[in-house]
């Protein structure tokens, strides 16, 4: 909204400065957006919010402004002349849906010459952005800026039948707007028709057909109430805002109907002549009642923080135009004027009070009783699992939640159900709710392998969705993970290994006695067949979960971010791994009695896996095994047989009780061998 | 008589300060040690022998004197001693060339959005706000008629917000517009008195600018609390621009309106002389406090938000916020 100051000046007259007006309308909730000079006279931009519609309007800005400095307030009351026609003679209104118009009124004046307008007008309207049209346009528009209330005059000799109806638009009905351009109506929006067919948008544009020309003698003048849902559906269905449409979305003061109409006509007959038709022709009525309100004296400190006396209170509720209907020293009642329909409420009274009187008054100091706090599990596993990636040479990545259709090509590691959809896309192509961040992660990789970025390793730390049966009744509507994923230059074991060292920094290392992960092959398309494992976890009294996935991307992927190989990624499901922040580990303390070291040479079959040689070495050695380190596996159909293969394996013995002996370290030997004969089928290589 | 014991005795550890200071080599600072420190004639030995000739009762302060000089020169032959010990080292043939570079080390770096988020955090953990998480599609409850928005209200049009296309009863889902849905849940969930900061991804349609992206963070703080006020609101954020930004900042409302606050002020902080706006605050409205089920009548709060962008961007002087999203890691690896 730009405010003319020379026009503000008619209904206040302020003892300062541009500058001065517009940091104080600031402080009391107009925030200021720009002020120019406009030949003799000033532009000041304030943003009015949602709520204040009776600031669209210059009236409503110099009752702020008059409260704000303590000057009356000078509202013009118009009393055009009438002449002995009656207006219903000629012309008849009716509204067929009244939820959405609920008072329509319509003056005649007949006689008018049309015509450019005098210079003040054409100077006003320049100094707030509004190009003159004619005589009669420009007071319409002049009106509204003036006290917010959209006006249409229509002429009157090309509005068929004399009639007005206020009906609901038709489906695919069409109507060609004052920019003649011609629409296609629904029944979401209002229209005014005659008696045969639309001729004005309501509350949003006039139409070609009835606009105001040169030709024009007669008028009939609209000054209405529009419901703000079909005002914006048509503002909006069809890309049509205006600044009647824009008012009528916040609900101009249902008053100012009557007082827009006189107003208006009284200026057009000054100005292009003609003469009033006696009486206004109306339908629906004036919907508003406003509210009554009880103000407690105390609630003002109690909210505000700090106390101020009564008779100021009363002073800024009445020069806002609130109205007491009872008064005392320790409650007081008060009646909305009809411009503030956000008033209902003692609490909205109480920040009337406080915002006029600035909020510069209340203090600054006031102490709030000490609490205390402590990180969340969910908090302390993110943080530390992100921990080991920076600490691994990671950056932090922060990708879109919302993908491409190509990013959800392949599966889910978390779920079969298709990925959620919303509209509009959140960029353009991107309307899918993403179900894993690997693929997010792969594109940004691509973007920093096309700048030449030097290893570009990155994580992220996000929100999967994963839509849930219809009938789940849940306290959240979707299943939302929290999951960590990381992709980057490398094979399998490099991914492997992170994956390992966060699950160790969560306390989740193998077998951490209350649950135990463990790496199992996987088939998922987004990982290269044979190339890949998933996480299980395995908590007493609890089915075994997935919690990670790990592998080296197909080509597939790769191809269709632009990568080249080998990269590999991973993502770990932090929401099923959290419980273990909470659970209090036993460390041990490391042995005093000196360590054996034994190496063996384990030969099984091809197709044996590690983890169940490791299995049968843990069983047999039991808690005299104090590291058991895989340092080579190696195939040689030569000296080893065809489909086998070589595991050759350092254990470190300890006992807690004292120093073991050769003889102590080799029978344990002895027994993991046989162990691993028993379990696997190994044999000790000579 | 002591006052010509002290003359010499300074004389004496002037004439010691710069024959050792001077010392070019090994043989001159053995020479110089003779002379001064020497325990058959050195000069030392002889200012000593002075000391049994002053009045008994001059001795005590003499000695002290005396036993000073003679540790400040012992000290400078040590520290001589070490200086030519240096200089002589052998230039080993197999020196390091030091100014050659260090192995690298690969740091990780932390999103600055992350490290924006947790400095709020942690500024407002020590004030007792503890943090909390929620979902980021939402039903229309919580996004909107538990904040006191209603159906007509154009905070809820289809242009403005991602609905999807799936409904919890009969109204479609959402991804959440505000972290405030986190506040009615906690608040749902449990009795005053609460402190929470809530955080994370929000989305909005605007077309990505260079102030603008469909999805940004936010830090929101709520407080209920019987007999809040917003003395304690400012006062709050007061401590959060003073933490945040360093030194004592001074903090101002403007008058402002959101539906679920009331009375609605955005809040700015003075930095280098100018006031620039960091959000949203205001008093909980009594109507979010009874959608939630507590009682206008006996608790109050307030609540303030703030966009993560708009703050990291001007603490970390970037002029796009697209920046934050771009994922080069030349950017990422500058914070």
């Amino acid at each position: 909204m730009i405010i003319s100051t020379n026009w503000l000046a008619d209904y206040v007259s302020l003892p300062t400065s541009a500058a001065d007006l517009a940091e104080r309308l600031m402080m009391a909730g107009l925030n200021h957006e720009s002020t120019r000079s406009v030949g003799d006279d000033t532009a000041v931009e304030i943003e009015v919010t949602s709520n204040r519609p009776d600031c669209l309007g210059h009236i409503g800005v110099a009752r702020e402004a008059a409260v704000l400095f303590s000057r009356p307030l000078h509202i013009p009351d118009p009393r055009p002349l009438e002449g002995d026609a009656a207006t219903a003679a000629r012309i008849s209104v009716a509204i067929e849906a009244g939820d959405i118009c609920p008072h329509y009124t319509a003056r005649v004046i007949r006689g008018v010459r049309v015509g450019p307008s005098p210079r003040w007008l054409v100077e006003r309207l320049a100094t707030v952005g509004v190009a003159s049209v004619n005589n009669v346009v420009d007071v319409t528009n002049y009106v509204m800026l003036e006290c917010g209330q959209p006006l249409h005059a229509f002429d009157l000799a090309r509005l068929r039948g004399g009639r007005i109806i206020v009906r609901r638009g038709r489906t695919g009905e069409a109507f060609i707007a004052i920019n003649h351009k011609t629409y296609t109506l629904t029944d979401a929006m209002c229209v005014i028709a005659d008696a045969e067919g639309p001729v004005a948008l309501a509350g949003v544009m006039g139409g070609a057909g009835t606009e105001i020309t040169e030709a024009t003698t007669d008028v009939l003048l609209e000054s209405a109430q529009f419901a703000p849902l079909p005002v914006r559906a048509a503002a909006r269905g069809l890309v049509l805002s205006s600044p009647s449409s824009y008012r009528f979305e916040r609900g101009p003061d249902p008053a100012a109907v009557d007082w827009a109409s006189r107003r208006a006509v009284a200026m057009i007959m000054e100005i292009a002549g003609g003469r009033a038709d006696r009486g206004v022709v109306e339908a629906g009525r004036l919907a508003s009642s406003p509210a009554t309100i009880e103000l407690r004296t105390d609630r003002v400190a109690d909210v505000l923080g700090v106390a101020l006396p009564f008779e100021r209170q009363r002073a800024i509720l009445a020069g806002l135009g609130f109205v007491a209907e009872a008064v005392d020293a320790e409650r007081s009642r008060w009646r909305a004027p009809t411009w503030r329909r956000d008033c209902s409420r003692e609490i909205d009274l109480v920040e009337e009070i406080g915002r006029i009187e600035g909020y510069d008054s209340v203090p600054e100091n006031e102490p709030i009783a000490a609490r205390t706090t402590a990180e969340t599990a969910r908090e302390r596993t993110a943080r530390r699992a992100a921990e080991v990636l920076v600490a691994a040479g990671f950056c932090e990545a922060m990708t879109r939640s919302v993908v491409g259709e190509s990013f959800e090509a392949t599966a889910s590691p978390w779920g079969d159900a298709a990925p959620l959809v919303c509209t509009p896309p959140l960029v353009r192509g991107a309307d899918r709710l993403r179900r894993t961040l690997v693929p997010s992660l792969l594109e940004a990789r691509a973007g920093n392998v096309a700048v030449g970025a030097d290893r570009p390793d990155l994580f992220e730390l996000a929100r999967g969705y994963l839509a849930r049966p219809a009938a789940t009744d849940t306290p959240t509507p979707v299943d939302e993970p929290l999951l960590l994923a990381f992709a980057m230059e490398g094979g399998f074991f490099a991914a492997k290994g992170l994956v390992e060292a966060v699950l160790e920094q969560l306390g989740l290392a193998g077998d951490a006695g209350h649950a135990a992960v463990s790496f199992r092959p996987a088939d998922l398309d987004l990982f290269t067949a044979g190339r890949s494992a998933e996480v299980v976890l395995c908590r007493q009294g609890q089915s075994p979960a997935r919690v990670a996935v790990v592998g080296e991307i197909a080509a597939a992927a790769l191809s269709r971010f632009g990568l080249k190989g080998p990269v590999v990624a991973a993502e770990i499901r932090l929401d099923r791994l959290a419980f273990a922040a909470d659970v209090e580990r036993t460390r041990r303390r490391p042995g005093d009695f000196p360590a054996i070291e034994r190496d063996i040479n384990l030969i099984v079959d091809g197709a044996v896996p590690w983890g169940d040689v490791a299995a049968a070495i843990r069983t047999a050695a039991g808690e005299l095994l104090d590291d058991c380190r895989l340092v080579q596996v190696w195939a040689d159909a030569e000296r080893l047989g065809a489909g086998k293969k070589s595991f050759v394996v350092s254990l470190r013995l300890r006992s807690d009780k004292g120093t073991l002996s050769g003889e102590d370290a080799n029978r344990m030997v002895d027994e993991v061998v046989a162990s691993c004969g028993r379990a696997c089928g190994a044999v000790l290589r000579a | 008589m002591i006052a010509a014991f002290l003359a010499d005795l300074a004389a004496f550890r002037e004439a010691a300060a710069a024959a050792l200071a001077g010392a070019a080599d090994d043989a001159a600072l053995e020479e110089a040690r003779v002379e001064f420190l020497g325990a058959r004639s050195g000069r030392l030995k002889a200012v000593q022998k002075l000391l049994s000739g002053l009045a008994a009762t001059d001795r005590p302060a003499a000695g002290r004197h005396f036993n000073e000089a003679k540790e400040a020169v012992t000290a400078l032959f040590a520290a001589a001693q070490e200086r030519l010990a240096g200089a002589a080292a052998p230039r080993a043939a197999d020196a390091l060339d030091v100014t050659l570079p260090g192995e690298t080390v690969r740091l990780g770096h932390v999103h600055p959005i992350t490290q924006t988020i947790r400095r709020v955090q942690e500024i407002m953990a020590r004030l007792g706000f503890e943090s909390v998480d929620g979902p980021e599609v939402e039903d229309q409850w919580h996004n909107f008629e538990a904040l006191a928005i209603p159906a007509a209200h154009p905070a809820r049009d289809p242009l403005d917000n991602f609905y999807l296309a799936v409904a919890r009863g009969a109204d479609p889902l959402l991804l959440r517009s505000q972290t405030s849905t986190v506040q009615i849940r906690v608040m749902e969930g449990r009795q005053p008195p609460l402190r929470i900061v809530s955080l994370g991804r929000v989305y909005r349609p605007d077309t990505a600018d260079a102030t603008h992206y469909p999805m940004f963070h936010q830090v929101e703080g709520l407080l209920v609390e019987p007999g809040t006020t917003m003395a304690h609101l400012k006062s709050v954020l007061r401590q959060l621009a003073s933490s945040f930004l360093g030194g004592d900042v001074r903090v101002r409302f403007r008058p402002s309106f959101f539906p679920f606050t009331e009375p609605s002020v955005e809040f700015d902080m003075e930095w280098g002389g100018r006031w620039i706006e960091m959000g949203g605050a205001g008093m909980v409205d009594p109507a979010v406090l009874e959608a939630v089920g507590y009682d206008p009548a006996t608790v109050s709060g307030f609540a303030f938000g703030l966009g993560v962008e708009r703050i990291a961007a001007r603490r970390y002087g970037v002029a796009d916020i697209r920046d934050f999203y771009r994922n080069d890691v030349r950017f990422l690896r500058q914070f």
